[in-house]
């Protein structure tokens, strides 16, 4: 017997949770984007997507966000800090890919300083997940050694029935204990099975790839400059990415007053590394984008132990020129080590 | 070196594919699918440079577009072999000529369907619209942006190696993608853009969030084709509309 929540009170469930003051989030299509946002009532969400278009990330790490007020007086300079709303969340919905995204860069924004805006939306947020029935041709969670039923990241996970009326729910942190305690009465015992989870074929063997991209020598591979070499140097692989994180600082105002902000930046722009001497270490666009694969597999495992890539495709599913992180590691596991 | 197209990821898909010697032929493809212009591979740093001819796959829109490029210094024509094609009801066909004063006629064609082509039942419900629902239209539209760049990454146009929003000292443009940095970059765009767009679609295909952009672009193609009976890409000497002057103006102002 699994505990089972009916699609049906999926309706009073998102009721309760916002009589209980969480704001409600979760997969919602308009008519030309999608992406995870706040709803009112169930019918808003749109279960049927493969993932949204724009990644969970944004509901973390915003793609312009306040940080303080400065004004500058005669005598003094006055600052005030702005901090994220107190705001309780429940994402509804999640897929695993997203959810690992969230776990991967959590070390990041702990490591050498705390980062609030961060963690401040991640303790009150809970992150219920739907394990993925289907995946698409850019899917590739398998490759980077996760599943389409992970937990990684969640604190409820949710399996689809077979019968397409509901799912069977895992609980499996004490918030997600927390908010599933508010809804206990609308939750049933049951058998019913879990449909089938996505089958999504392994597209790269990621330890060949990681042991080429370790190698000294194929830093400087005439590789990089033939895969790169129709890359456009737009950020749509970074920005859509659940786990790319570089941000820029900006002053926006007069001499006078302004707010400082954090906006996403992306390594693929020429700015990123620019110097003031105007000397760009990363002057192509090929030493870009080998920056993106070696931060994602071998940068940052280095650091921090985990692959920063979850799986979920939007790199290669939305590029303008169909290419992306998929392609690069098919590529570099057909070479020799 | 030759500038095509080769299968992508899934079968809709087509890659943007450079090959260098005639054995690697057999990787490219042509057939309805292949819709990107590739033209503003020419300008990317250092392809032309060596001075060596390129030959590069163009339906019209982007034999336009090499017109712009040559007219605005930013190519020689002499450098460009033009492998044109057109794609009519999934039929592609091959067109006649190599360089691009050979497509005269064709583009001479082109114009004259304009008015009618450039007409978009989107674009007259906003034509309509009062200036107050039009913002809140845009407002709307603007605010999925999130500033990647791949508009003016994939237009052939957007060629400037240090665009203005990337001129940061001091930073004329906000980077933040809030609703004036968003308002901001679009119009930034739409006016660079204007008498320049040859109306491919690279950017609106290219938007991860799907921002209508075509809609701005053809509006700009068709104020310039009414008030100065300028269209885009006639020839490689074809003055700039908004970088041209002439002394017997009507207009008592610029802009």
């Amino acid at each position: 017997m699994t505990r089972i929540l009916q699609s049906d009170n999926l309706d009073k469930c998102v009721a309760r949770w916002r009589e209980a003051g969480l704001t409600v989030i979760g997969p919602v299509k308009n008519e030309s984007s999608s992406s995870y946002a706040a709803v009112e009532k169930a019918a808003e969400f749109d279960f049927s997507l493969i993932m949204p278009d724009r990644s969970i990330k944004e509901l973390f790490f915003p793609q312009t966000e306040p940080m303080l007020q400065y004004t500058i007086k005669k005598q003094r300079i006055d600052t005030s800090d702005f901090t994220p709303p107190p705001e309780k969340r429940i994402i509804f919905g999640a897929r695993p890919c997203d959810a690992s995204g969230l776990a991967i860069d959590d070390p990041l924004f702990g490591w050498d300083y705390k980062d609030n805006f961060w963690f401040q939306r991640r303790d009150t947020t809970v992150i219920v997940t739907i394990a993925c029935t289907k995946a698409d041709d850019f899917c590739m969670c398998t490759s980077l050694k996760l599943v389409p039923d992970s937990t990684k990241g969640s604190d409820v996970l949710l399996r689809p029935l077979q019968n397409n009326k509901g799912w069977q729910v895992e609980e499996l942190t004490d918030r997600g204990r927390d908010a599933f305690n508010e809804i206990a009465d609308l939750l049933q015992d049951g058998s019913e099975p879990a449909a089938p989870t996505a089958v999504v074929a392994e597209k790269f063997n990621l330890d060949t790839c990681v042991a080429w991209l370790q190698k000294p020598e194929n830093f400087e591979s005439t590789f990089w400059r033939e895969i790169s070499m129709r890359c456009i140097g737009c950020a749509s692989c970074t920005f859509l990415c659940p786990t790319c994180h570089c941000f820029d600082f900006q002053d926006e105002g007069d001499t006078y007053s302004g707010i400082r902000r954090k906006n996403w930046d992306s390594c693929s722009f020429a700015l990123f590394t620019m110097h003031t001497s105007g000397h760009n270490p990363r002057a192509t666009q090929s030493a870009r984008w080998r920056q993106r694969i070696m931060h994602k597999f071998n940068y940052f495992p280095g650091k921090f132990n985990v692959n920063s890539c979850s799986g979920c495709g939007r790199c290669s599913r939305q590029c303008p020129v169909d290419m992306g992180i998929t392609e690069t590691l098919q590529a570099i596991s057909t070479l020799q080590p | 070196m030759v500038i095509g197209y080769k299968p992508g990821t899934t079968a809709d898909r087509r890659r943007p594919h450079f090959i260098r010697t005639p054995e690697e032929a057999d990787q490219l493809v042509l057939d309805s699918a292949c819709i990107t212009n590739l033209s503003g591979y020419l300008v990317s740093e250092g392809l032309l440079s060596d001075e060596k001819a390129v030959a590069i796959f163009l339906k019209p829109d982007g034999i336009r577009s090499i017109n712009i490029l040559a007219a605005e210094a930013q190519l020689n024509i002499d450098q460009i072999l033009i492998l044109g094609f057109d794609i009519n009801d999934n039929q592609v066909t091959a067109l006649e000529g190599e360089k691009v004063e050979e497509f005269a006629t064709l583009i001479e064609s082109i114009k004259e369907q304009a008015p009618d082509a450039l007409k978009n039942p989107l674009l007259e419900k906003i034509e309509g619209m009062t200036p107050k629902e039009r913002f809140t239209f845009w407002q709307k539209e603007f605010s999925r942006c999130i500033k990647c760049y791949a508009c003016r990454q994939a237009c052939p146009m957007c060629y400037c190696r240090r665009c203005i929003v990337d001129c940061n000292q001091p930073q004329w443009v906000n980077t933040s993608s809030h609703t004036l940095g968003n308002f901001e970059w679009n119009i930034v765009r739409a006016f660079h853009l204007s008498g320049r767009c040859v109306g491919c679609g690279n950017c609106d295909r290219a938007c991860p969030v799907n921002i209508p952009l075509r809609l701005i672009n053809a509006k700009m193609a068709q104020e310039v084709l009414g008030s100065f009976d300028h269209f885009a890409g006639m020839s490689h000497t074809q003055e700039p509309v908004l970088a041209s002057f002439k002394k017997d103006d009507s207009e008592t102002f610029i802009l």
